[in-house]
């Protein structure tokens, strides 16, 4: 027996291997189209270095000494010491550069995940069931999508108690999901009507389990799309509610607070160093993101790929 | 007693309309149909597409929603089972789908397609569930390794027979083959249908065999019936509805399969332009003024036909 | 047709009392109500006055009375006061209205001046450098954040090149009605319309580029190719009229971006709009003007995305069955 289990497992090993080659998973698949597409590879390359530099370089920044208010060296220029001048409180610009790149992204990753679970749970229910469940879910994301969700935010930051980043992260992601849910929810529909959901349920499938074995496997090349997309657009979102001044609470550098000394006339007219990297680096940062999403949208769908 | 008896069976479907959607009237898609399977036997359910024969089959193992009627398995009435008692039942109906293509999830091996059921019902260990799948996967006539395949890397055949050894895994008592070749190449279909003849012995299984092709039906069942606009039109061993068909919708259907040999076809034609003549000529006995058709009546012991009143031709 | 539209127009009234009870309940989530704000700082009265005021004012009475006292006032006209300004709110949106409403129509119509065209463009021409370039373009709008644009915007063109001014609506040197007042309001709109404008493009282009493309191999087009109509005509009379209709159908959707991306442009340009009333207010925690203008925006978008369901069903007449 034991011989023959051994014997099995060598085997079992043997063809996973072979077969694995014959089927790419969807990361091979997504690798091989970025590297296909100049833009789409230098993107990445960009990317990987400046997530990599935000997410290293703070490990050698004393965070503590960036945020000290140093009011003998206000809007200092460029200098060998700071790199990219200093702040309306004495601060680096390039320290705080730094640890608001690796926040924004941080937090717009989290957001993104937070309303893809969102997004999924509803998108799938709403899929999976159909007819009146369907119906009045629908209804609901309809009204919800109406609503101008900026102004909500912005109120919502305002009036909820003990202000902080995981709050903050909350309410972001409780006004990202609706569209991720619809766009789940109606190829859902299209799955639904296959056999092969049929077949499960005849199989005696708990509903759960279909949903998120049989179904959700399916469309997690749509999800991954949509999030690659939709993370560009929350770090954006982020930013600009820093900007506002109703994001990350004081004391939390993003991208956005540096961006928002510019709201002072003297500033954005004579002292770029402050505000101008951190704009720059968020459009780079955008662009790539999106175009490394453009070539995920494309492995995902064989009929546009380049590879 | 008989394993499957189905009374009265009714699907319906709301058709909703006017200002406020409210039902204005229904689709009548399986509108009082009834039938006993015997343990052991084939029996075909045929009629032309959107006749209600698929949607009777997949009331029986909960698939559509029944309107009314009865669905008795075993002596117990499926219809009137909650949902968690009936789950016990589901390991004895099993089906074998239509379309051998959406009916396996791409995303997944042969060796998870199988093994799925077993997970439901049974706690296997890994090595269990393998030997287990492997035994079923060999006894379709797939090669051993063909369980870390993915089903696109099989023919319509092949992927059938994954079908059929998932149906198998629970080892059911009734399956319910929802035309389960019609996708298949004519020079495949033969080798899937031996095949299913094959297991019912060995497996000791009773099937309701759904098809619109009288001539793999007639290859495949003990007895049938005959489906039109959601009723049975006519019910017999294969030897009544075959030699002694007597409702005028049986008898277009039967003249309707095509003449294989090229002589003849021309007598075919005639014959067909006579049951048609006769279709329409005896229409009024048979349906009723709204197009319903009428309850069957007995001519025989195993023969039935639904006409007005009873009366004898 | 009519029943459609009766019945879309009905969808309306649960979406708008949805939305007035989830706004009623965020204001009385906000701190402090109509009495702590209007008495604010006032040393003259106690506590208990202002519980008295409370109380003759009806704001201790349960929700529902309350929801319903503050819904009829509203249907009159009557938003409440606005603590900070010391006036009605209505008063102090009138100005604001105008010209947010300006900045956002005119910001739509650049939009579709520049997205239509280049759409048109990228379609017909598909593949072309035209088309390339025009399609480079939709992604680095799409990817471009608002605020980052309209900020470089205002630094390249105002505070470097000296163009335009750098912010309000008019020069308030200019006299009301005069020639130099209009080119004046011209000069200021530029550049929040362009920061607003070569943004929104993008669902437009994108939409009508796929729907040429779609629409050029099918077979009427083909048809009328193959008898022999002037490919110029094609485009006009056949593909065009078929594709350029439901652009009209994102009118809600469009709403609701000029609504979010005056709150930024506004801010940015100094525009004395509606959504740089709202930041302020919500700064200064007045949270009468927040609530009302939470209240306009979700009606506008309610009743925008009504019309635009409406248009495209008078386009396209699938979709009325519902």
């Amino acid at each position: 027996m034991k011989e023959l289990e051994q014997q099995l497992l060598e085997e079992k090993r043997e063809l996973m291997a072979r077969e694995k080659k014959n089927n790419p998973s969807f990361l091979k698949v997504v690798w091989r189209e970025i590297k296909s597409d100049k833009v789409a590879f230098i993107s990445f390359i960009l990317l990987i270095i400046i997530l990599m530099t935000a997410y290293i370089s703070p490990l050698f920044i004393d965070e503590a000494s960036v945020k000290r208010v140093d009011p003998f060296n206000i809007y200092n220029s460029p200098s060998a010491d700071n790199w990219l001048g200093t702040d309306d409180g004495g601060r680096d610009v390039f320290g705080q550069l730094m640890l608001g790149a690796r926040n924004s992204f941080t937090i717009g990753i989290a957001v993104t995940l937070l309303a893809a679970i969102y997004g999924l749970t509803v998108g799938l229910i709403a899929g999976y069931y159909g007819g009146i469940v369907d119906n009045i879910i629908m209804r609901i994301i309809d009204f919800l999508m109406v609503l101008p969700s900026l102004m909500f935010i912005i109120v919502f930051v305002v009036i909820v108690p003990n202000y902080s980043v995981a709050s903050f992260i909350f309410i972001m992601s409780l006004f990202s999901w609706f569209g991720k849910a619809r766009l789940i929810r109606s190829k859902g529909l299209a799955e639904r009507e296959l056999d092969y959901i049929n077949a499960s349920k005849t199989l005696g499938t708990p509903d759960w389990k279909i949903m998120l074995f049989e179904m959700f496997p399916n469309l997690s090349s749509l999800v991954i799309v949509n999030m690659t997309l939709t993370l560009a657009g929350n770090i954006g979102l982020e930013t600009g509610l820093t900007f506002l001044g109703f994001g990350l609470p004081t004391g939390t550098p993003s991208l956005g607070t540096l961006i928002a000394l510019a709201k002072n006339p003297d500033v954005i007219s004579t002292k770029w160093w402050v505000w101008l990297p951190a704009a720059l680096l968020i459009l780079v940062m955008m662009l790539s993101i999106n175009y490394v999403g453009q070539a995920v949208k494309r492995a995902s769908d064989a009929r546009q790929r380049l590879a | 007693m008989s394993l499957l008896k189905v009374n009265n069976l009714k699907v319906h479907y709301p058709i909703r309309g006017g200002f406020f959607r409210t039902v204005k009237d229904h689709v009548r898609a399986v509108d009082g149909v009834s039938f006993e399977l015997d343990k052991g036997e084939t029996y075909g359910l045929v009629g032309e597409s959107g006749c209600g024969k698929t949607t009777t089959g997949r009331a029986i193992i909960g698939l559509n929603s029944v309107t009314e009627g009865e669905i008795i398995f075993e002596g117990e009435d499926l219809v009137s089972l909650k949902h968690r008692d009936r789950r016990k039942y589901i390991q004895d109906i099993q089906m074998v789908f239509q379309d051998p293509y959406s009916s396996l999830n791409s995303r997944k091996n042969v060796l998870n397609i199988i093994a799925e059921p077993l997970r439901n019902f049974e706690r296997l260990s890994p090595t269990e569930e393998l030997l287990r799948v492997q035994e079923l996967v060999e006894r379709v006539g797939l090669t051993p390794e063909s369980i870390y395949k993915y089903p696109h890397q099989f023919s319509g055949g092949q992927r059938q027979r994954i079908g059929i050894a998932r149906a198998l895994t629970l080892n059911p008592k009734l399956i319910i083959a929802d035309e389960p070749v019609s996708a298949l190449d004519v020079s495949v279909q033969a080798q899937v249908l031996n095949f299913m003849q094959d297991i019912q012995e060995e497996f000791d299984l009773t099937y309701l065999f759904i098809s619109h092709d009288l001539g793999i039906v007639r290859h495949m069942s003990d007895r049938l019936g005959i489906m039109h606009n959601g009723r049975l039109v006519e019910e017999g061993t294969r030897d009544d509805i075959f030699e002694n068909a007597q409702h005028p919708y049986t008898k277009r259907l039967l003249a309707a399969i095509p003449e294989m040999e090229p002589e003849k076809r021309i007598d075919k034609k005639v014959l067909r332009e006579e049951v048609n003549r006769l279709y329409r000529e005896q229409h009024d006995a048979y349906y009723s003024e709204d197009g319903r058709v009428y309850d069957l009546q007995s001519l025989t012991e195993t023969h039935s036909v639904a006409l007005q009143g009873g009366a004898k031709q | 047709m009519i029943q459609f539209i009766l019945r879309r127009s009905l969808v309306m009234i649960p979406q708008l009392i949805l939305l007035s009870i989830i706004v009623f309940f965020l204001a009385s989530a906000m701190p402090g109500d109509a009495v702590t704000g209007a008495f604010q700082n006032n040393p003259n009265v106690s506590p208990e006055q202002e519980e008295k005021i409370r109380e003759k004012f009806g704001l201790n009475d349960p929700w529902y009375q309350q929801y319903g006292r503050w819904v009829s006032k509203a249907l009159q006209g009557d938003l409440g006061m606005s603590y900070t300004h010391k006036q009605p709110v209505t008063v102090l949106l009138k100005d604001r209205l105008s010209n947010t409403l300006l900045l956002a129509g005119v910001t739509l119509l650049v939009t579709y001046l520049i997205a239509i065209p280049l759409g048109i463009i990228a379609g017909r021409w598909q593949d072309s450098w035209a088309d390339k370039l025009i399609v480079t373009y939709n992604y680095v709008s799409f990817a471009t954040p608002m605020f980052v644009f309209a900020l470089l915007m205002l630094f390249v063109f105002s505070f470097q090149l000296g163009w335009f001014p750098i912010g309000g609506s008019v020069d308030i040197r200019a006299e009301g009605g005069t020639f130099d007042y209009y080119i004046s309001k011209v000069k200021h709109l530029v550049l929040p319309v362009l920061s607003g404008a070569l943004l929104m493009t993008y669902s437009t282009i994108q939409y009508l580029r796929n729907d040429i493309i779609d629409t050029k191999f099918k077979d009427f087009v083909k048809t009328a190719r193959a008898k022999g109509v002037p490919e110029n005509h094609v485009y006009t009379r056949h593909i065009l009229r078929n594709s350029l209709l439901p652009i009209a159908s994102f009118l809600g959707y469009e709403i609701t971006g000029l609504i979010g991306g005056s709150i930024f442009i506004e801010t940015i340009f100094s525009y004395p709009g509606l959504g740089q009333l709202f930041l302020n207010s919500i700064m200064l925690r007045d949270f009468q003007v927040v609530t009302a203008l939470v209240m306009i925006s979700g009606a506008a978008v309610i009743v925008g995305t009504m019309l635009s369901d409406i248009i495209l069903s008078i386009v396209d007449p699938r979709i009325r069955i519902d």
